[in-house]
């Protein structure tokens, strides 16, 4: 189902359609003539959804809610288009023996997209150099980790900001892949004291995203890999991957019910011990005012 | 054939009722001739490039006109700017041209408006002038390639929001500590009424790793003005009397909530604004405010609160900060601060009123823009003197950095120059 899932997502993804042509392809009209939308946009909604999340083994209820908002403008500074995905306000808790939480106030992606981008030499004639790729900016603020099992404390990413290329200079917000360094800062509170770390600049951050041109696919991916120095002395290096995959199941009232498999690695950033895990989630999930008429 | 068989006749009947005004006739019959979509007696020729090209302008009107098409530019798709007393057209292709210079999909990006020859009654007249290919206009601070192909040439640094890393050693007692620095920030400058200029700065912050402190400022403002009043005339009765304008540009700064933490030897400090106004008065400014050098000094409130307790703090300051050049590559920024801490508790292993002295002076410099945001080099000098330290003694320490910052926004500065002027 994966396999056919990920063709039919590429398929229509390498499919682009006029504006006009794909809103009246996203609209179906009932026997009682009224229509109802077909298409939906995976970045758009109010999201709350349960599942079952996994991590080493131990298995667990788990909600998620979020606030979701994609938004398309164009520069008046540039006067090129800018692609954004806004994720606001998302929190995941899961129950059992190890209870926890993940917030993020903010996370973002903007991507300012040319099509042909460039690096210019300031010469007194400008000398254009060619940089097939589009910037991104992808801004994260207050990122909080608690984990009840491992007693009082938590982990704050404050900030985190990755300036990111993406080579695929894709002309819709439904495909991206963006590859650059990020900077952090993240405090770790526990009993035995605040610990601040930071990483300027020296972590590499990858996301990536695809989704059919109908929003029933989506297809996530995200991962850093780099170090982080700590304001007391010390290194430490530190990985991470995720993945996640959407299905649109189906409609009701015309919103979206969501079918969403999700998997994890953390490499020694895992909460305050700075452990490993694996993590595996399914689950399902309203994604309201998500259509598009 | 009924048409242009009328169209003589109006004209020959128009020709005989002018008399004396043959030229003024001749041009009227032609006008009705084009009217009735009269075809030219020749093809349109485009002549031969320049070099270099010339450029169109971005405030002159321009038709979209449709040529016979050519190896280069097959849809036969220009965009015109022509002269009726010259009888000259500066006619640029609509689309972007290839490494071969032959015509692509992609429209030309940030053009102004094109007129389409059907809404254009005097098209065919136009097509039988000199054309001549130039470079399609751009908009001012931007240049365009002979392939129109645009680009940002001039970039307002004073707007923008920026991110940057830097080496920034710090030397203190005679010993060289390795930092690294890293910094953001986002500038706003709005023109008031009048001559007027406010700046606004948010989130400036500045993180320092190796001897760790960082700082940061919630909110930032500041303005500057040129008064169109003399704040005072004196008159001289000596002789002939005379009058002498006294121009005294006084403006604002103020700060709210800056947040600065930091450590040396074994100690920790954390001092908190709440909130600083100060007076500015501009020595000199430059005409379109971006550029001053100006005093300021005033009151704030500030929290240590490390050791617990709220002071009150003036200050006065001398700083600078000049844009060097037309195009905003070159910014020099200096300043020279100092602060008497007053209203403090007794804390033992430092003086009840101590005082901080600040100097420092940088310079950046845009290396390169990467789709036409500019990635710039940073060097600067900073020395401090402070007492307020529990338990180090007051002594100068100094740090130097070098970096890059990356910007992001950065439109063209409002003085920018079209590309015609920037080149001649």
């Amino acid at each position: 189902m994966l396999a056919l899932g990920l063709a039919l997502l590429l398929a229509s993804a390498a499919t682009e359609a006029s504006p006009d042509s794909e809103a009246e392809a996203c609209l179906r009209t009932d026997e009682r003539g009224e229509q109802f939308p077909i298409c939906f946009d995976p970045g758009d909604g109010l999201l709350l959804g349960t599942g079952l999340r996994v991590r080493d083994g131990e298995r667990a209820q788990s909600l998620r809610a979020g606030v979701l908002i994609r938004t398309g403008r164009t520069s008046r500074s540039k006067g090129t288009p800018w692609f954004n995905s806004h994720r606001l306000l998302g929190v995941e808790a899961w129950g059992g023996e190890q209870r926890g939480l993940i917030a993020t106030a903010y996370d973002g992606t903007l991507r300012r997209h040319l099509e042909e981008g460039f690096i210019l030499l300031p010469t007194a004639r400008p000398v254009r150099i060619p940089f097939p790729f589009d910037v991104t900016l992808a801004p994260r603020l207050g990122h909080l980790e608690r984990r009840v099992w491992e007693g009082p404390g938590w982990t704050l990413e404050t900030a985190r900001v990755g300036l990111l290329v993406d080579p695929v200079r894709a002309e819709t917000g439904r495909m991206w892949l963006g590859v650059g360094p990020a900077a952090s800062h993240t405090l770790r509170h526990s009993p035995d004291g605040d610990e601040h770390t930071v990483s300027p600049f020296t972590t590499l951050m990858l996301d990536t995203g695809l989704e059919s041109a109908d929003g029933l696919w989506a297809l996530h991916a995200s991962g850093l890999a780099g170090w982080s120095l700590g304001f007391e002395g010390g290194t430490y290096f530190r990985a991470r991957a995720e993945a996640g995959l959407e299905r649109v199941l189906f409609a009701v009232q015309d919103q979206p019910v969501v079918l969403q498999v999700s998997g994890a690695y953390v490499h020694r950033d895992a909460g305050l011990a700075r452990g490993s895990e694996w993590t595996a989630g399914a689950g399902l999930a309203v994604r309201a005012f998500s259509a598009r008429w | 054939m009924l048409a242009p068989a009328v169209a003589l006749g109006c004209a020959l009947l128009l020709a005989q009722a002018g008399g004396g005004e043959e030229e003024d006739t001749e041009a009227r019959a032609r006008e009705l001739l084009s009217h009735l979509g009269e075809k030219p007696a020749s093809p349109p020729v485009i002549q031969p490039p320049a070099s270099p090209l010339p450029m169109q302008d971005p405030n002159a009107a321009t038709v979209c006109l449709t040529l016979p098409p050519t190896k280069a530019v097959p849809s036969g798709r220009w965009r015109a700017q022509c002269d009726d007393s010259t009888k000259r057209c500066l006619v640029a292709p609509m689309y972007e041209l290839d490494a071969d210079g032959v015509e692509t999909e992609r429209t030309l990006e940030r053009v102004g408006p094109c007129t389409d020859e059907s809404y254009f009654s005097d098209a065919l007249r136009l097509k039988t002038y000199r054309l001549e290919p130039a470079v399609a206009d751009a908009p001012p601070g931007w240049y365009r390639d002979e392939r129109g192909r645009v680009m940002q040439f001039n970039f307002d640094l004073n707007r923008r929001l920026w991110l940057g890393g830097a080496w920034a050693p710090l030397l203190r007692d005679g010993e060289v500590e390795g930092r690294m620095r890293a910094d953001f920030g986002i500038s706003v400058e709005v023109p008031g009424e009048g001559k007027r200029l406010h700046r606004l700065r948010f989130l400036e912050t500045e993180l320092f790793l190796g001897e760790p402190s960082f700082e940061t400022t919630l909110l930032r403002y500041d303005f500057s003005v040129e008064r169109a009043e003399p704040l005072f005339r004196v008159t001289t009765f000596f002789g002939k009397p005379r009058r002498y304008d006294i121009d005294i540009n006084l403006g604002l700064w103020m700060e709210v909530l800056h947040a600065e933490e930091l450590e040396r030897e074994d100690t920790k400090a954390g001092f908190l604004t709440w909130g600083a106004v100060h007076a500015t008065l501009d020595l000199w400014h430059s005409k379109d405010l971006v550029s001053y050098v100006r005093v300021r000094a005033g009151p704030s409130v500030e929290r240590d609160y490390k050791n617990g307790f709220t002071t009150l703090v003036p200050g006065a300051a001398l700083e600078g900060d000049l844009t060097l050049d037309r195009d905003g590559f070159h910014h020099l920024r200096v300043g020279v601060e100092a602060e008497k801490v007053l209203l403090a508790q007794s804390v033992e292993g430092r003086p009840l009123r101590p005082e901080r002295l600040r100097v420092n002076a940088g310079y950046e410099l845009i290396l390169l823009a990467i789709n036409d945001q500019p990635l710039s080099l940073v060097v600067d000098g900073r020395g401090a003197w402070r007492e307020d330290l529990q338990n180090v003694p007051a002594q100068w320490e100094w740090s130097g950095s070098a970096g890059l910052r990356f910007s992001l926004w950065a439109p063209a500065r409002r003085s920018a120059p079209l590309a015609t002027a920037a080149r001649e």
